[in-house]
């Protein structure tokens, strides 16, 4: 009774000091956060004396919470998927430029704010899965994001649905290539093309070009490092071996490349320690980890892709296209799909 | 007239309470009167008919196959006996432990072409690799499924209840005119127990309405995700936070429309005729057939989403269940109390306060506080946020934010969520307790704390309890206000499902998603032993 009574006391009580915050710490808002990573974030705190606090949860949300928050605001660093998520909060000017010249040399230019208010941690590329037996490796050299588009591809598509950030921020970098009116009468083309109505998430996709019910699925390259790794089941790990990676683009502009990425707040309480963290998240150590267990693609030089993930090709040919594009065109985008008939 | 004085010094503090609560929902409701921006233009050329239709089909078909399986099952149990009756009757309530979220992950999961359903079927009969034998989910009619599965207990227990207190005699009286069983129960059954019935129903709609997590993963475009669309894709809160205040203003036409329909009905037949219900016992193909549609509900709402979760987590994920998990789950009960017994006061106060018909505004806090149960949980926690920020900054004028991101805000958003269940519960409850029994109170000059601790109390304690636990296994499943509400380093079970689901990991999900209804069990349990012993109990 009387030790249910203290943790209720210190329950209430913990209530009351909210977000008191202590000397030495780096408070952080992630919408990217595995149980795995306490460890890291402990190691950090070894080496520093920095403690690490979260709140992890949607990105959109909290970024609401931030932005009512203001400059009271106890976060330091806010880390999310997808550049158009960074780009907004970069755009409502709650990001300070990022000095150290440690970072901005780790991450190049087009994979960091305009004005190096957010940095790439991490990248995934957009791709297109095929079956090697129902379509020569040869036909797909070709094949660019463009093309999706092309009669040829009548019901042999599949792709989710229009509601995804990852489609969103794709169809954003076209308008940036090609303008609104060509980016819309490509969807239009598209959606002719698809398979099926749109469904599931991408491992869904890939699924689907496995059991032939499409050609071409276009889905995140990270989700097949997932699903080979058999984690998630037998079934998923025998469709994942019938498919190959096919990257788009590499005759012109380079496959579609989306960021996983942090930035230090205006309002930072802790802006030396979120510095410090994010040098971490960008060391050696930490990107190994991340890029292992997540099978995305490095941001630091001389890393390597989780080898499952590197087996599909290294090394190819990235879009330069500034990620901070995909959230400037990501309304227009959104609207195109509409318009276009993207469920 | 003195007696109205005494009333209004302990009212007056829950009324300033409770506006408090009220008003994260007027916050969200406010954005009407905002600028409309020019996106509107674009979702009622494109989508926003779209959004209409297949959320009005949804909820429609939801709201149908509930109300079969919801008073269909609640009859049999109460009127007839037949081998696994005693099981059942407490099983058909099991499936409020899961969300309906967790059945539609499962659900893909299963039944998918390459889900565990159809493999194992292809093995058995040795079909070739691309035979798909069951038909695709990710539609309409798969989410009118699962959500009529995990909401159909709703207005089982609520139908429930009611049929038991149904007197003997009118029944008699049916048969005596010629009615065969299936026309008692339509034409004497399902019209007594109306009240009761569009409450629960209410209750189904309003969480069919609301939820996000299994229509988006369905790619199905309902009212909430064409908001999320909006808020997430569009860049646009304003005009997400108007849609949703759209869905909110269409809920409130049909909260007032079922007070209308109580206002109306006032059915106490508690009266000195009353005669306990009789049972009778079927035998042969009818008692199979009794058996089997009671037990379908539970397997597909409960046996068959824990069997898939259980078979995912044993292969992937054991060690989740370490020390962690325990604090967590311990936060996560903590909260559910806290929440559940403010929600079951509130509920006790306002709808006796409704009763004693002091005034309006009682019926107004109330209607308010019960649309909180259809707002997408996300938006609830934008206006509960905005909300704190602002007494944050009005009340507590230090440079630190104290209420925001503290526990507080959490208990907030789920009294706001959950309220509607708590009052429904009470609600009924007090339609069972004769107003006669409040005169004769009166004629002995009972003061009204009297009435209410001494009388009321005692005899709703059932609805109470109900309501609390009810409350309980809502908050552990609650998953989007929580996420953004919370402090620093503060996780409940809802958060780690939350966390890989996001990423598609539904397997490395399933542990914590088991969590979720294991410890959402432990209300339910609880609520099955009560439904255990209310045959032999007193009923009033």
């Amino acid at each position: 009774m009387n030790k249910i009574l203290k943790t209720l006391t210190i329950l209430i009580i913990s209530t009351f000091i909210g977000n008191y915050t202590l000397a030495q710490e780096v408070n952080i808002y992630t919408s990217r956060h595995y149980d795995s990573d306490d460890a890291l974030y402990s190691e950090f705190t070894d080496s520093t004396g920095i403690k690490v606090n979260i709140i992890s949860g949607s990105g959109n949300a909290l970024l609401e919470r931030l932005k009512a928050e203001g400059r009271d605001s106890p976060a330091d660093i806010f880390f999310t998927v997808d550049a158009g998520n960074l780009w907004r909060i970069q755009k409502e000017g709650f990001f300070r430029s990022i000095n150290s010249e440690e970072i901005k040399n780790i991450v190049p230019k087009n994979l960091r704010g305009p004005n190096d208010e957010w940095v790439a941690i991490a990248k995934r590329a957009r791709v297109i899965y095929y079956n090697p037996e129902v379509i020569s490796p040869e036909r797909m050299e070709e094949v660019s994001y463009e093309d999706l588009s092309n009669p040829d591809w009548n019901g042999k598509i599949a792709i989710r649905s229009s509601s995804n950030m990852y489609n969103q921020s794709l169809v954003a970098s076209l308008i940036s290539n090609h303008g609104i009116d060509k980016t819309e009468e490509w969807a239009k083309g598209l959606v002719n093309n698809f398979s099926r109505k749109p469904q599931g998430n991408d491992r869904a996709q890939i699924m689907a070009v496995a059991n032939g019910e499409a050609t071409l699925g276009i889905a995140n390259s990270y989700y097949i490092g997932i699903m080979l790794s058999g984690r998630s089941g037998e079934a998923q790990l025998a469709a994942a071996k019938k498919v190959k990676i096919h990257f788009p683009n590499q005759n012109d502009r380079g496959t579609h490349i989306n960021i996983s990425g942090a930035g230090i707040l205006k309002s930072a309480p802790n802006h030396e320690n979120a510095v410090k963290f994010l040098e971490f998240l960008l060391s050696e150590r930490v990107q190994k980890h991340m890029v292992d267990l997540s099978y995305e693609y490095p941001v630091l030089n001389g890393i390597k892709p989780h080898p499952s993930i590197a087996s599909f090709g290294e090394g190819f040919k990235e879009d330069r296209t500034s990620v901070a594009d995909y959230g400037k065109y990501n309304t227009d985008a959104v609207m195109l799909m509409d318009r276009a008939g993207w469920q | 007239m003195q007696k109205i004085s005494v009333i209004k010094l302990w009212v007056a503090i829950p009324y300033i309470v409770l506006a408090v609560f009220v008003l994260p929902i007027l916050i969200i409701i406010s954005s009407i009167f905002g600028e409309w921006s020019e996106n509107w233009s674009h979702l009622y050329d494109y989508v926003l008919f779209d959004y209409i239709y297949n959320s009005s089909v949804l909820v429609i078909g939801v709201l149908f196959v509930a109300f079969i399986v919801g008073t269909s099952s609640a009859w049999l149990v109460t009127n007839y006996r037949f081998p696994g009756k005693d099981f059942l009757e407490w099983a058909l309530i099991l499936p409020l432990a899961v969300p309906s979220y967790i059945l539609a992950y499962t659900f893909t999961g299963l039944f998918d072409t390459f889900g565990t359903a159809n493999i194992m079927l292809r093995e058995l009969l040795n079909f070739e690799e691309q035979f798909s034998l069951f038909p695709n989910v990710r539609n309409l009619s798969g989410a009118i499924i699962v959500f009529s599965f995990t909401l159909y207990p709703y207005v089982y227990l609520v139908t429930r209840s009611a049929f038991l207190n149904q007197s003997q005699s009118m029944l008699e009286a049916g048969r005596l005119l010629g009615l065969n069983s299936f026309q008692v129960f339509y034409k004497l059954g399902i019209p007594i127990i109306r009240p009761a019935l569009i409450g629960g129903l209410m209750l189904v709609a309003m969480e069919t309405l609301s939820d996000f997590g299994a229509v988006e993963h369905f790619a199905i475009q309902t009212f909430t995700t064409g908001i999320f669309r909006t808020w997430y894709g569009m860049y646009d809160i304003q005009t997400a936070m108007q849609l949703a205040s759209m869905l909110l203003i269409f809920i409130g036409l049909f909260v007032i429309l079922e007070k209308y329909s109580r206002e109306k009905a006032r059915y106490t037949t508690k009266s000195s005729t009353f005669k306990p219900k009789k049972v009778n016992t079927l035998k042969g193909q009818s008692a199979f057939l009794a058996f089997a549609f009671c037990f379908i509900p539970v397997f597909i709402g409960f046996i068959l989403p824990i069997s898939e979760l259980f078979i995912w987590m044993y292969s992937y994920n054991m060690d989740y269940f370490n020390e962690k998990f325990w604090e967590t789950a311990a936060n996560t009960i903590f909260l559910g109390i806290i929440s559940a017994l403010l929600c079951s006061f509130f509920a006790l106060i306002i709808n006796f306060l409704i009763r004693l018909d002091i005034n309006n505004l009682s019926r107004v806090v109330s209607s308010f506080l019960s649309l909180g149960y259809g707002v997408p949980g996300l938006i609830l926690a934008v206006g509960i946020v905005q909300l704190f920020v602002w007494l944050d900054r009005y009340f507590f004028t230090g440079s630190e934010i104290i209420l925001t991101g503290s526990l507080i805000g959490l208990i907030f958003a789920y009294v706001i969520k959950s309220y509607a269940l708590s009052n429904s519960t009470i609600e009924s409850g007090y339609e069972r307790i004769s107003i006669v029994l409040d005169e004769s109170a009166r004629t002995l000059k009972t003061g009204n704390f009297r009435l209410l601790s001494k009388i009321h109390v005692p005899l709703l304690k059932t609805s109470l309890l109900t309501s609390t636990l009810i409350v309980i296994s809502e908050v552990v499943k609650e998953l989007p206000a929580t996420l953004i509400l919370r402090p620093f380093n503060f996780e409940t079970l809802a958060v780690s499902t939350y966390i890989y689901a996001a990423e598609e990991r539904m397997i490395q999900a399933s542990a914590p998603a088991i969590a979720i209804v294991l410890v959402g069990l432990i209300p339910i349990i609880i609520l099955t032993k009560m439904i255990r012993s209310s045959r032999i109990g007193r009923q009033y």
